[in-house]
């Protein structure tokens, strides 16, 4: 690729070619049984021109020396025209010339990871969930990720990252009469680590398997969660769903510069609120970390070259810094992080989250349960809506379990939520210590037009927020 | 020099075949797209993008096994044979690792086909100044994408379907501050003057939205879903709730309209019409769907979505859905509500142009959280009073089609299908307006 990059890199005032390679392997088993088995192997290359301050791409399988000229021609063509209307006039600046190589921490690559082994662990956890005839389906599955991805340019870039990822989920399904209920591995796939095949420990996921199963029955005679307003304490594998949805999309600066306002939405968030909005209580310090070993989105430098660095977006519960790549900056005026991402070859970048976490506190979960009178633990999402701006949510659990009086006391059902981001974060009260975050993501952001789905992280403790408003299903 | 991507597709696969051993079975979808994006926002151009991506899925199939493996062609013939000789040799290391496949359906020949779409549309090169210049006074955000796009289903058994089309679509807003109205603009052939026109009529919706902002509390309220709205409740339909194999594995919203427990409005019938024609005549295995099948009739549950994989595992009868048991192009059957009378006939109420982000908040009562988005007017004895704050509902499929449906509208509007999720899709759904005597509104 570097002679093909060759013959361009001086045709226009930027060039470069970012390619990328990915292999998924999607394997589900469910009740012991094969039930699909996906690869997608994905190669391709993207272009970047800049062509009188405005930024065109053109993206091509076609990985051909005809077909990289069909492509680069595309590219000036269609980027001359579009620079005749742009939205702001760039510089250089927005490519740093980066150099450097990044690799997933693992003891064993994916790459050496067979189907064989990866068949018999989903079988062997699928058939163990099946405890009783009242479990009528039980899936485990898994997505094994290797990518690649090098970008070369001609202000004199050089970097290339590689990425080991798995996302591993376990659910069982159980019926009894006119009931049904599901319990899964932390909530669909939010599961994801970048990890090697050490990740796949049968006696571990075996011990998951039957909390799964057992907790589904026992959601099959549980009370509905009530209609009330009480305390709410979230565990993390609902904050990350809580993270995700009312910080990390209100906070992209491309979605307060208005380029999403057609599809994703808009942002309650306005430029004058970086430096002054209470966003959340002053326990709430929230960080923008693709430096941490092992979760989803770590990167050394994002998809066009800017150094990745932990960034405060909130502290003490104050608004400091929003998610904007170098081109949202200078377009806002306003700082951002290191997150221009694309979801493959052949889309161009835009502002994405990647790791966005809350930073723990100062209680054990036995002293948060203890100041808590009434009230409602939930574990696991499993439904999310919000509206275009980021203020009006509603979130739903797999599993839940009333507290009164500071004790843990039955099982509720379709535990639910609803509030409004910045009342409901200024409600935190509590948050557990660094020793209990835990840390998960999701494969599947979606935004942008065209659209993209891109792979974050998120780690969280379990927090407390007073007075929030909970009800139950049917 | 240009490829021709059927040329070259009939040449990959036949040699493709040719090395197969004997008891071993292939089949072949591919998805081919030439497409040009062109992102818009303060109506200008803020991101230009061409994509060439031609995706081949191979599904090997041996001893009641299935493996389905895509990748990427490069158009250049030794490569790409290559590329199929490691893909053949993998599949046939890792298949036998596995057991045998309970929906495993042996490759039959579904005949053969070969069905070519055209749009004429402006160039690119073209639309970018038009589409600049006709919202040059407006504040714009979408994306215009238009290009070829193929897409075949082709087995070892002799089968060969192939599909090519070539659309365009403009998915739109146009704001005035925090206010917005929304619109698509996608025909078989340009019509510039149509164009125009609709770009008009989108301008003097926003105008409306200038009346005083009107504070509406969360409460139950008449209500009036335009088919935008309309189209997006659609969605959940599309989510597992027809596919027959999540009702046989629990997931089932529909189970009270299967079991008539309860039943959905006499006036509500959903059919999947193909003869919509924006999408292949065949599904991926390659068999021919019905141009028409009644999906719930007159409120009455009348068929899940059935893949033959589905009815191989459950002993049903296969009525050719797509493997994902989704909807291809789905029609709401039209109504008797005037466009003329709805201001009228709603009265005092909601008239909710548009819906966003809706989820399951309990799938087993079909119970669904949304929220309300773009166009939305509070309206008194007929008369718009102006737009509202975004309101959220929480509302069963069985209360918005069931007994709140007071009527649907005569008119109904066709939307092409503008996902580009990872690439495009093709589709559309055809959907009227619905008269609601109640939707429950929660914050």
């Amino acid at each position: 690729m570097q002679t093909e990059f060759n013959k361009y890199k001086k045709d226009a005032d930027f060039v470069a070619f970012k390619t990328i390679h990915e292999r998924t392997r999607d394997i589900s088993v469910r009740d012991g049984k094969p039930d699909s088995f996906h690869e997608f192997d994905d190669a391709g290359l993207l272009i970047e021109v800049m062509r009188n301050g405005h930024m065109g791409y053109s993206a091509t399988c076609e990985t051909t020396p005809e077909g990289i000229k069909h492509a680069f021609a595309k590219a000036i063509a269609m980027t001359d025209t579009s620079a005749k209307f742009p939205v702001f006039k760039f510089d250089e600046k927005i490519r740093p010339p980066s150099k450097g190589s990044y690799q997933s921490a693992s003891k064993r690559k994916l790459d050496q990871l067979s189907m064989a082994e990866i068949y018999d662990f989903l079988k062997q956890t699928s058939l163990r969930m099946k405890i009783n005839d009242k479990i009528i389906s039980t899936t485990s599955d898994a997505m094994i990720i290797t990518c690649q991805q090098n970008y070369m340019s001609s202000a004199g870039a050089e970097f290339d990252q590689t990425f080991d990822i798995v996302i591993n989920s376990m659910a069982a399904t159980a019926r009894e009469g006119k009931e049904t209920q599901t319990r899964s591995l932390h909530g669909g796939r939010g599961n994801c680590l970048q990890i090697g095949a050490e990740h796949f420990n049968l006696e571990s996921a075996l011990k998951d398997c039957d909390q799964i199963s057992s907790e589904a029955l026992e959601l099959l005679t549980a009370e509905n969660c009530p209609t009330e307003t009480c305390d709410l304490i979230l565990s993390p594998d609902q904050m990350l769903l809580q993270i995700h949805e009312s910080i990390g999309h209100p906070l992209e600066l491309d979605r307060i510069l208005g380029d999403e306002r057609n599809f994703a939405g808009w942002s309650f968030v306005q430029p004058a609120d970086f430096g002054t909005l209470q966003y959340g209580s002053p326990l709430m310090n929230v960080v923008f970390d693709p430096t941490v070993a092992h979760e989803m989105a770590s990167y050394k430098f994002d998809e066009v070259g800017n150094p990745a660095e932990r960034k405060h977006l909130i502290k003490n519960g104050i608004l400091q810094a929003g998610l904007g790549s170098l081109e949202s900056q200078m377009r806002s005026g306003l700082r951002g992080v290191a997150n221009s991402r694309a979801s493959s070859w052949n889309r161009a970048p835009i502002d994405r989250m990647a790791n966005i976490n809350l930073e723990g506190g100062d209680l054990t979960l036995d002293e948060m349960i203890s100041k808590v009178e009434n009230g409602v633990i939930m574990f696991a999402n499993k439904s999310w809506s919000i509206d275009d701006y980021r203020r009006k949510f509603q979130f739903g659990c797999e599993y839940g379990k009333r507290i009164k009086n500071g004790k843990i006391t039955t099982t509720l059902k379709n535990p639910n939520y609803r509030g409004i981001t910045v009342p409901f974060w200024n409600s935190l009260s509590g948050l557990t210590k660094p020793d209990t975050v835990e840390t998960y993501g999701s494969p599947y952001c979606g935004k942008g037009e065209p659209s993209q789905i891109i792979r974050v992280g998120h780690s969280s403790p379990y927090a407390l927020f007073k007075n929030i408003e909970v009800f139950g299903g049917g | 020099m240009k490829t021709d991507i059927l040329a070259y597709l009939k040449k990959y696969t036949t040699e493709a075949f040719n090395q197969l051993l004997a008891d071993e079975e292939l089949a072949f979808n591919l998805h081919s797209e030439e497409s040009d994006f062109i992102r818009f926002s303060q109506s200008k151009v803020r991101q230009n993008t061409t994509v060439q991506q031609h995706e081949i899925t191979a599904q090997y199939q041996l001893d009641q096994r299935t493996y389905r493996l895509r990748y990427n062609l490069t158009l250049d013939y030794a490569t790409d044979m290559k590329k199929f000789a490691s893909v053949l040799q993998q599949l046939r290391q890792d298949l036998p690792k596995t057991d045998p496949n309970p929906q495993f359906v042996p490759l039959v020949n579904n005949g053969l086909s070969e069905t070519f779409k055209k749009a004429t549309r402006p160039s690119t090169a073209e639309i970018i100044p038009l589409i600049c210049g006709t919202f040059a006074d407006s504040d714009m955000v979408g994306l215009w994408c238009s290009g070829p796009l193929r897409q075949a289903a082709i087995n070892s058994k002799g089968q060969f379907h192939y599909f090519e089309t070539d659309y365009f679509f403009l998915d739109y807003s146009l704001y005035d501050g925090p206010r917005a109205a929304k619109a698509f603009y996608a025909e078989t052939n340009w019509n510039q003057q149509a164009f125009l026109n609709a770009a008009q009529q989108t301008k003097n919706t926003l105008s409306l939205l200038k009346r005083p902002s009107q504070k509406v509390m969360p409460g139950s309220y008449k209500t009036y879903l335009g088919p935008m709205a309309v189209a997006e409740l659609m969605g959940m339909f599309y989510w597992k709730a027809l596919s027959r194999a999540s009702f046989e594995q629990g997931f089932a919203p529909l189970k009270k309209l299967h079991d008539k427990d309860v039943l959905f409005s006499e006036q509500f019938t959903l059919m999947e019409n193909l003869s919509l024609g924006y999408s292949t005549p065949f599904n991926a295995l390659g068999e021919l769907s019905p141009q028409e099948l009644p999906l719930i009739e007159k409120g009455r549950l009348q068929n899940f979505l059935i893949s033959t994989p589905t009815a191989t595992e459950y002993k049903l009868t296969s009525n050719y859905a797509e493997p994902n048991e989704m909807m291809k192009s789905p029609e709401i059957r039209a109504g008797t509500l005037d466009e003329a009378a709805i201001l009228k006939e709603l009265g005092t109420g909601l008239y909710l142009s548009n819906l966003h982000y809706i989820n399951w908040s309990d799938p087993q009562a079909a119970r669904i959280t949304g929220m309300t988005r773009f166009a939305c007017f509070w309206v008194e004895k007929g008369e718009i009073q102006g737009p509202i704050q975004d309101l959220r509902f929480d509302e069963t499929l069985y209360n918005i089609f069931g007994k709140n449906l007071i009527n649907l509208t005569k008119n109904q509007q066709v939307y092409a299908n503008t996902s580009t999720y990872l690439k495009r899709e093709l589709g559309a759904m055809k959907v009227p307006g619905a008269l609601l005597r109640e939707m429950n509104f929660t914050l």
